[in-house]
């Protein structure tokens, strides 16, 4: 895809990630927010597909 | 050292119950419409010329998204002054659709926290409307503080600094250009995903994927790094606004702060002659490889073969910032704010940055989901995720969540943002041109950045609003448009 063309269809899936192709703590060196209840709350309001169906004008 | 005039323009994602993209421009409309708060319904499109380049001419047209025109198809509109909805508010704000966006302009302000805090004053201003909203329709509505749909349709937060026209374009590009490509590292909101080029599971900037240019006039399509908008909204002869649209829109009032400082330093050094220079080879590239290493210290290719990073970039900006410029409080405070995140990056990584930097925040949210649940990064649902962090309801959106819960830096409370909305109270000339609408509402014909046209009988008399005075709050106290039009005059 060329740059600054939008996406004229569907997004596909990513392919899987290979090992390492981002940065950042992984695995057991996660912390996870603090008083994690009122977030994990949200979470489970979330619809997994919201952003799925977002779909906006662009704008400037 | 003349201070720098600055503002903030957000264009929100707007969602609302069973309406698509199609719906967007007539939603916007009515909810723009709908704000209860005190309000004037005009605007004044004559000093309005976004065709106009810095470089010295007029482009014949703006290129547009042509996927976004297919929405347009076989859909009849109303005049274009009436789709955009025009309000100026009480605090000399302007709030109207922009291209299916509801859209808050900031009062201009000079102080970097004071503009901070009117940028979050805007979500106020979109919740309020919205709660109107659905009152008056039934229909929920949704505000984004974000910059992406995740389908390739962004749209954008503006920032505009006042600069004397004697600068021109060259020193303002060569000074601004080093700093829109590093910023990122401590100002992005961070997105997961890539919309164009190469897969990538997160990156920093939400807006990177959306640059193509170096420098040129549109900001709807092949979007530029350095926008040549000549567009001064004051006096053309004397200034110049600077026309920021590759920045992201931030949760964090302390990057939205970070992200304006940043510009004003270079900017003021510019003025002065003393601003770094850095010859980038590829700096659209750059600014779209950066955002994918989240440990901010790739090489920066320059000129000549030779290479940068961004902390040494920007540490040539602080260190001339010291050696040739009188620091004022809030410009100390934000080199030594920006070291210190430059310093933590470097030595702790990002969730170091998390409770100050809008991506880094994200991504340790993210983080954390992804290890708990056992998720691949390229689950769709870490996208919804992404979106609900810029939900500006405070009872929804993930990051009021991390806010309540102390994992990121409190915020201005909704309580002191409301007040903000009633008026401005920095002496700018936001603070004027608030001050006609609470007083003088019957007898404004139109109103702009730059001016106040008053009815006079069957006169119309133009109120010229300097960007560089100071004006004083016994504006408010005058008797009529006479005196508020005397008062004005006796300040320049």
């Amino acid at each position: 895809m060329s740059d600054g063309d939008r996406l004229t269809r569907p997004l596909t899936r990513e392919p899987e990630r290979k090992a390492g192709d981002e940065g950042g703590p992984k695995g057991p060196g996660i912390r996870k927010p603090e008083g994690g209840n009122e977030l994990l709350k949200r979470l489970k309001k979330v619809d997994p597909d919201q952003a799925k169906k977002y779909r906006q004008r662009s704008g400037q | 050292m003349a201070r720098i005039l600055a503002g903030l323009e957000t264009e929100y994602g707007l969602l609302v119950s069973g309406h698509g993209a199609e719906e967007q421009i007539d939603d916007a409309t009515a909810l723009v419409r709908a704000y209860p708060g005190e309000c004037l319904s005009l605007w004044d499109y004559r000093y309005e010329s976004p065709r106009n380049d810095l470089r010295g001419f007029k482009q014949a047209h703006l290129t547009i998204d042509p996927e976004d025109a297919k929405f347009d198809v076989g859909r009849a509109r109303g005049p274009d002054a009436d789709m955009r909805s025009d309000r100026v508010l009480a605090n000399g704000a302007r709030f109207y659709n922009d291209h299916g966006h509801p859209e808050y302009s900031t009062p201009e302000c000079w102080s970097l926290a004071e503009l901070a805090k009117h940028d979050r004053a805007g979500e106020l201003a979109v919740l309020l409307a919205a709660q109107r909203f659905t009152q008056l329709t039934g229909l929920e509505a949704t505000l984004y503080k974000n910059n992406t749909d995740f389908h390739g349709a962004s749209y954008g937060t503006h920032e505009s600094y006042l600069a004397s026209r004697t600068l021109g374009f060259e020193r303002i590009f060569a000074a601004v250009v080093p700093m829109l490509v590093v910023r990122q590292v401590l100002t992005g909101a961070g997105k997961v995903g890539a919309e164009t080029g190469a897969s990538c599971p997160f990156q920093m900037s939400a807006r990177a994927d959306f640059f193509s240019e170096v420098a040129n006039v549109d900001t709807l399509f092949r979007r530029p790094l350095f926008n040549t908008r000549d567009e001064p909204h004051a006096d053309p002869v004397k200034w110049i606004r600077v026309h920021v649209i590759n920045g992201d829109a931030n949760m964090m009032t302390a990057c939205t702060a970070r992200k304006v400082g940043l510009i004003k330093l270079a900017l003021q050094l510019a003025e002065i002659g003393e601003a770094p220079l850095w010859r980038l080879s590829e700096p659209v590239r750059s600014f779209r490889e950066l955002s994918r290493d989240l440990t901010g210290s790739m090489a920066i290719p320059l000129e000549a073969r030779s290479w940068t990073t961004p902390r040494d970039l920007l540490e040539s900006y602080f260190a001339a910032a010291e050696a040739n410029l009188e620091l004022d409080v809030e410009d100390s405070a934000l080199i030594a704010d920006c070291r210190l995140l430059l310093d933590q990056l470097s030595s702790a990584g990002y969730p170091a940055i998390a409770p100050t930097v809008d991506w880094a925040a994200k991504r340790v949210m993210l983080d954390s989901i992804v290890a708990s649940e056992d998720l691949a990064w390229n689950d769709p649902v870490l996208k919804a995720y992404d979106l609900e962090y810029h939900n500006v309801d405070p009872d929804l959106g993930l990051f009021h969540a991390l806010e309540q819960m102390g994992s990121v830096n409190m915020e201005t409370p909704l309580e002191e943002l409301g007040s903000r909305l009633e008026r401005h109270t920095e002496p700018t000339r936001a603070l004027a041109r608030g001050i006609a609408v609470r007083r003088f509402k019957d007898r404004i014909q139109t109103a702009a950045w730059r001016s106040i046209t008053f009815k006079d009988g069957e006169d119309l008399l133009e109120l010229e609003l300097p960007p560089d005075l100071t004006y004083p709050t016994e504006l408010a106290d005058v008797e009529n448009v006479d005196s508020f039009m005397s008062m004005i005059g006796g300040l320049v």
